[in-house]
């Protein structure tokens, strides 16, 4: 896991450097790289689809005129996503907007054309999410969506290692409670934690 | 009672390891004690199972439809764009014009303050009040100090007869500063005839002195 992502990270680096020269094509790639990675990321930010295409553009945007900056003191994913994550809280503050604290309000969820299995799969975790806050929501995608260690989700959302674990400690007791629930189970005889 | 508690703080292990063993990013050897705790603990196993299923559902794609290509398309024009440094040239002319302008506002704004000021410094007036000390006698000048009991018609009278004009005084002791209205220059003759008149108690060219 950890070989797969230094490579991805050497990959991206070099991208970097041909973006630092001018090379669009570099830009291209690294863009359609991370979009998908992404639009998940700040979905659980905001649902509306225009915002979170802006949010991409302004985020490379930025990567595009800083890429001759980047120190290397992390992995480019994690530079990305820092980013990605200021330009999606000021895009929201611009516009007056607070992250969707009601999951609820989803618009356009599961593609027509996905499996049963995936839609049911993604509506179990829509309901979940809904019962989390958005910076839980964000701690939760970035460990296990993307696979983020503490130390990387700390440096993306610039807060202290122990605000993020706090944050994922309570979003998993309160995921422990709802899961089951939303699986038809029962979560009693499981809050040893709780 | 001691099997209990060392079940609870596997369990608590167990907890705090699963994020990181489901992203393989754990040591070895903790996602291997956790596979054995897992087949020991149905509490823990069920927890993992519920948290791999939630990783698997997180890893799907966005349920947001947001098309690359057009985000692509958009950033790129976004890029050719011209940057606010690099503004077409009329709006740069339009710039240097407003810049020109303000420039000459401010070059009006001080030639006003300056002809203020000098305006201000010339206020000084064009008269001077006889109580004012003279600050040059006029060449023939005589002063005069009249007698206290001299009336201001008797004064007026003699200034008239002798054609003369007050430029000066009261001065501490009561004198004036007068000339000739005529001739500037001081005659012997005028001042004898102020010396002579019975209410001019004192007359002397000012040039004399002391």
């Amino acid at each position: 896991m950890t070989e797969a992502r230094d490579e991805i990270d050497s990959r991206d680096r070099l991208l970097l450097q041909r973006m630092a020269a001018g090379d669009r094509a570099a830009l291209e790639t690294l863009y359609r790289a991370y979009h998908g990675g992404m639009c998940r990321f700040l979905s659980r930010l905001t649902r509306r689809a225009d915002l979170i295409e802006e949010v991409i553009n302004d985020c490379f945007w930025v990567v595009w005129r800083k890429a001759d900056g980047f120190q290397g003191d992390s992995r480019v994913s994690t530079w990305l996503m820092g980013i990605a994550y200021r330009c999606g809280l000021k895009a929201l503050r611009q516009r007056g907007d607070e992250p969707v604290d009601d999951y609820a309000l989803r618009e356009g969820r599961g593609p027509s054309h996905d499996p049963d299995e995936d839609r049911q799969l993604r509506d179990w975790l829509g309901k979940a999410l809904e019962h989390l806050s958005a910076d839980q929501r964000l701690v939760v995608e970035l460990v296990y969506g993307v696979g983020n260690s503490l130390e990387e989700v700390a440096a993306i959302m610039q807060a202290p290692v122990g605000t993020v674990k706090a944050r994922l400690f309570h979003a998993r007791i309160k995921l422990r409670n709802v899961l089951p629930v939303l699986a038809g189970e029962s979560p009693a005889q499981r809050g040893k934690l709780s | 009672m001691t099997n209990e508690t060392n079940a609870g703080k596997d369990c608590t292990r167990a907890w705090e390891i699963m994020p990181w063993v489901l992203q393989a990013t754990a040591p070895p050897e903790q996602g291997e004690w956790l596979m054995h705790h897992l087949a020991q603990c149905e509490s823990c196993s069920t927890e993992f199972a519920q948290q791999s299923r939630l990783r698997s559902a997180l890893a799907l794609p966005a349920d947001v439809a947001v098309d690359v290509d057009t985000g692509l398309k958009h950033l790129f024009e976004r890029l050719d764009a011209p940057e606010p440094g690099t503004l077409p040239a009329r709006l740069q002319w339009g710039g240097r014009l407003t810049k020109a302008l303000a420039v000459a506002v401010l070059v009006q704004a001080i030639g006003i303050g300056v002809l203020g000021a000098r305006l201000w410094w010339d206020q000084t007036p064009q008269y001077r009040t006889l109580s004012q000390p003279a600050s040059l006698e006029p060449a023939g000048a005589i002063r005069v100090a009249p007698e206290a009991s001299m009336t201001l018609a008797d004064w007026n009278k003699l200034l008239h007869d002798f054609d003369l004009r007050v430029v000066d005084g009261p001065n501490e002791v009561g004198a004036y500063t007068v000339v000739a209205k005529g001739s500037p220059a001081t005659s012997a003759r005028l001042l004898q005839e102020l010396r002579a008149s019975h209410s001019i108690r004192l007359a002397e060219p000012v040039g004399d002195t002391p």
